[in-house]
């Protein structure tokens, strides 16, 4: 043991005294510019729809792109971005955990001066500068929800509405609560108290959450989902319960969500759903990637702006003039043309 | 030929050595440097060490768990509840539109910040009672584990669903933003250069050092984790040392909730949700045995540090982000084997020493 001992404390000192050649090389060795994009995980088709666009984008303009993904912890996206941050990265793209966490994490670029750019999910509080893409989520749900009122008013009977809700540590998802209220609130007289389902986002919380409810309130004849990714939980609780019915049978349950998803865009063409709000993901990405390269190529550090996506509501009525305006659409009949190709 | 001998030795006394996974660690680090100059640089130096010193509180606390042959898999929500309750106690404001309808509303927090919010001892009570959520979950763990001989898998897997669920129940899943500074300034803060979270955590490791190397108590630990029924035979309390190892983890627990809550500035309910396998990661990788009776303050230290450099590292790689997650797997993979090796030589090499 005395031997191995003396070994590995001739080694380290060998190591440390002659190896570090390192030490004196300049960080910044070329002049390409590198982009960390930490996202807080890809469990939804539109978080996978904006990776895609985000880092192919990136690549295509010969930018070298670092992706990190959070796994859903704040901790770890924190980690990681300091890591880039230590590694001088010219600038990041961020879709934190939630709202709170990326204060923090702005604070942290701020502090390096380092430019941030944050998609789709918008900070807690504006104390810290960023730049900022958000979609108007309070106006698109509202335009939804006005559109399936439309819808129900026809029927000439009082709806039970059901909002299935996000995780409210997220604005976007208190925004679509929020446009979701405006629009029933103008009805009255149309609709009883809305029916409160708790999702945080996830999908088995959705179904047990959906199922518990429609138990207790089987007369749910009108429902939003915050989120188009959790259609197929809405199909699995109402199709046994026989409502899950196209539009113009008499079981059919007046349906909306939001995103603007493949899997809306498909249920819109069946008749099942009646309108979704969608956000112009493309126009995100891009806006921010351009935001971003301005500010690295102007040499700002600590740049703020706020670019709003004023998306819209995709409905039955103008689905034949909008519906390639939709992320969803767009995504699926590329891959449509690529599998023909 | 006795240099001949020593050289043939060399290699098998290198793995077996204390210090092993230290040489892994810096060679690995060195190898780095060398393709990534930053990794040595001023920032990225206490960027790495600043995620050391939170884990490796928790990775204390479970190498004592793990000596005394058990497991503690609720650590994790441990950190969640104490980083909610800590924050309701001295968060200085409480946004209504999130938590107006929160059972606890008007009743321990409101508007105006938490239950001592404004005082000047909200911070040292807050952190006070942070410990001792800690220390009395660990009690309650390591009660059902000693005194109900409830296997420990089992007490911590619950343990863990229901402290977390606990989390999210109190916050109804919001994050309690506006922590004081002065609590921010306990993960992120320094007194003169020196980092508070180094000093907190160096702190705790060598109570955890003289608890194990220079007191009867350290011993009990091992003879328990080794062989139980012979301890029970020899006379050691077996019960009460197994409630102390858990108590133990929980107070680390705690402590790891303090920083890491301190660092994000917010009470989480998720704090530490993903955590989980660094931690046991890290303690198997510095060659702390899942089955007991074998650990020490310096191979969690080692297991630390190897973890966290590795993990700095692939943050440096211009990969996707699944190549990251299969290269990490398979690099703590590689260093289990390691262990396994180790544990291998020194069979036989115990052998021909029983022989002849």
């Amino acid at each position: 043991m005395k031997n191995a001992k003396r070994f590995i404390l001739m080694v380290l000192f060998g190591l440390v005294v002659f190896v570090p050649g390192g030490c004196s090389r300049k960080d910044k060795q070329s002049a390409q510019i590198t982009i960390c994009f930490a996202f807080q995980d890809l469990e939804t088709e539109y978080w996978v729809a904006a990776h895609k666009a985000i880092t192919e984008t990136l690549r295509a303009q010969n930018i070298k792109v670092l992706e990190r993904n959070a796994h859903q912890d704040a901790n770890r996206q924190l980690e990681q971005i300091r890591d880039a941050i230590a590694q001088e990265v010219d600038g990041i793209i961020m879709i934190p955990q939630d709202g709170e966490s990326a204060v923090t994490i702005i604070g942290e670029a701020n502090k390096a001066g380092i430019p941030i750019g944050v998609f789709n999910r918008p900070p807690a509080d504006r104390s810290k500068p960023a730049l900022v893409v958000v979609a108007d989520n309070e106006r698109i749900a509202e335009e939804a929800v006005a559109y399936m009122a439309k819808a129900a008013r026809k029927l000439n009977r009082k709806m039970t509405p059901l909002i299935l809700v996000g995780d409210l540590g997220d604005q976007n998802s208190i925004e679509r609560k929020s446009g979701f209220y405006n629009a029933v609130d103008a009805h009255p007289d149309l609709f009883k108290k809305p029916i409160e389902v708790p999702t945080k986002w996830d999908a088995t919380t959705t179904l047990a959450n959906l199922e518990a409810a429609l138990q207790v309130e089987p007369g749910v004849d009108f429902l939003f989902t915050s989120s188009d990714f959790l259609y197929p939980q809405v199909k699995a609780v109402l199709e046994p319960l026989g409502k899950w019915k196209p539009i113009g049978d008499a079981d059919h349950v007046i349906l909306g969500g939001l995103d603007g998803d493949s899997t809306a865009y498909k249920l819109m063409k069946e008749g099942y759903v009646d309108a979704t709000g969608v956000q112009d993901l493309f126009f995100e990405a891009d806006a921010i990637m351009d935001a971003l390269l301005e500010a690295i190529e102007k040499g700002q550090s600590t740049p703020e702006k706020w670019i709003q996506d004023p998306g819209f509501a995709l409905t039955q009525e103008n689905m034949a003039e909008r519906e390639m305006d939709m992320w969803g659409c767009r995504i699926l009949k590329d891959a449509e043309a690529g599998i023909e190709k | 030929m006795k240099m001949r001998k020593i050289l043939l030795r060399l290699p098998g006394e290198v793995v077996l050595s204390d210090h092993s996974i230290l040489v892994l660690t810096v060679l690995y680090f060195l190898l780095i440097w060398a393709i990534y100059p930053h990794m040595a640089g001023r920032r990225n130096l206490a960027n790495l060490f600043s995620n050391v010193w939170p884990l490796l509180a928790l990775v204390i606390g479970q190498m004592f768990v793990l000596i005394v042959g058990g497991i503690d898999l609720s650590q994790t929500s441990i950190m969640a509840v104490t980083s909610v309750l800590g924050a309701m106690v001295m968060a200085t404001r409480f946004d209504p539109a999130k938590f107006q309808h929160n059972p606890l509303w008007d009743i321990v927090f409101s508007e105006q910040g938490g239950w001592l919010a404004g005082s000047a001892g909200a911070v040292p009570a807050a952190i006070v009672f942070m410990l001792a959520v800690g220390i009395a979950i660990g009690f309650l763990n390591g009660l059902a584990v000693a005194k109900l001989r409830m296997p420990p898998f089992m007490v911590t897997l619950v343990g863990m669903s229901f402290f977390s669920g606990l989390a999210i129940y109190l916050t109804r899943s919001e994050n309690i933003m506006h922590l004081p500074d002065r609590f921010i300034a306990v993960g992120k803060g320094a007194v003169g250069p020196v980092p508070s979270a180094l000093l907190i955590v160096v702190s705790l490791t060598v109570i955890a050092f003289v608890i194990l190397n220079r007191s009867v108590l350290g011993r009990w630990f091992y003879a328990v984790g080794q062989n139980i029924r012979t301890a029970r035979v020899s006379g050691i309390p077996t019960e009460r040392v197994i409630i102390l190892a858990y108590i133990f983890s929980g107070f680390c627990a705690a402590v790891g909730s303090i920083l890491y809550s301190a660092r994000l500035e917010a009470g989480r309910p998720t704090l530490g949700r993903n955590l989980l396998l660094d931690v046991i990661g890290a303690a198997v990788i510095g060659s702390i045995s899942l089955f007991g009776g074998k650990g020490k303050v310096l191979w969690a230290v080692y297991g630390v540090l190897f973890f966290v450099v590795l993990d700095n590292s692939l943050n440096k790689m211009p990969l996707e982000f699944y190549s990251i997650d299969i290269i990490k797997g398979c690099v703590i993979l590689m260093a289990a084997l390691l262990d396994a090796l180790r544990t291998r030589i020194g069979a036989n090499q115990l052998i021909p020493a029983a022989g002849g």
